[in-house]
């Protein structure tokens, strides 16, 4: 059986964010899967705006090591 | 001009002094092509999320510049140049950064100028007033809010 799905309302709409600042690793946790992969607009519920500043900006947290690349398991 | 902002990863192991001494070298490059500096900030040591160069930890510092387009390839060669340098990333203000920054500038203002404009006289009394309600509020509303919104989200998941 189907699920009810419930209209998801993106976040950052709903705080009114301009901009989404990359060097804040744990807001930016957040959209990221345990692996450190990139949740989909379709399950965060992001909009396509804020999607796309978000892409970048995780894409330029990773680069500073700031979040991981892949998380490993190994500890 | 456009402003910019560079981040830099040094090696953690390096002494307190090198470290100044690098930061000073990378905000020479900026003034002596003509920009001009507008923050210094470090970080300080940080764990980073994976290994650069085998190292577990770094120090964090960056540079807020203004400046036009032959500075960050300036600094990039500098950085490359440098071995003390595991990472950098220099990128320019977008629109969305320069609104957010021009809306924290006006909300400072806002609370800034409230106080200064009407009097200087006026000053002492208008301060504490200000304040006394934010504590309040503070202090009210984590009592009331947190119970009730809490267990509706559980309720809906």
């Amino acid at each position: 059986m189907l699920k009810f799905r419930r209209k998801r309302v993106c976040s950052f709409c709903q705080e009114g964010v301009v901009y989404i600042d990359f060097k804040d690793e744990k807001k930016l946790l957040k959209y990221l899967t345990e692996q450190g992969k990139i949740i989909p607009r379709h399950t965060s519920g992001t909009c396509a705006k804020h999607q796309r500043q978000l892409a970048t900006a995780i894409k330029r947290a990773r680069h500073l090591a700031l979040i991981p690349f892949v998380a490993d398991f190994t500890r | 001009m456009a402003i910019y902002e560079t981040i830099f990863i040094l090696d953690s192991l390096l002494p307190p002094k090198e470290i100044d001494a690098a930061i000073e070298r990378f905000s020479n490059i900026i003034t002596q092509n003509g920009g001009k500096v507008r923050k210094v900030d470090k970080w300080g040591k940080r764990r980073l999320a994976y290994e650069i160069q085998k190292k577990q930890y770094g120090f964090y510092g960056s540079i807020e510049f203004e400046g036009v387009g032959n500075i960050p390839k300036e600094l990039e060669s500098e950085y490359n140049f440098n071995d003390k340098v595991l990472r950098y990333l220099t990128y320019r203000y977008d629109k969305r950064k320069l609104k957010a920054m021009a809306m924290e500038k006006e909300e400072q203002a806002v609370t800034s100028s409230a106080p200064t404009t009407p009097a200087p006289e006026a000053k002492p009394t208008p301060a504490p007033a200000v304040e006394e309600p934010v504590k309040e509020t503070v202090t009210e509303t984590p009592a009331e809010e947190p119970q009730a919104p809490e267990t509706k989200n559980e309720e809906q998941n």
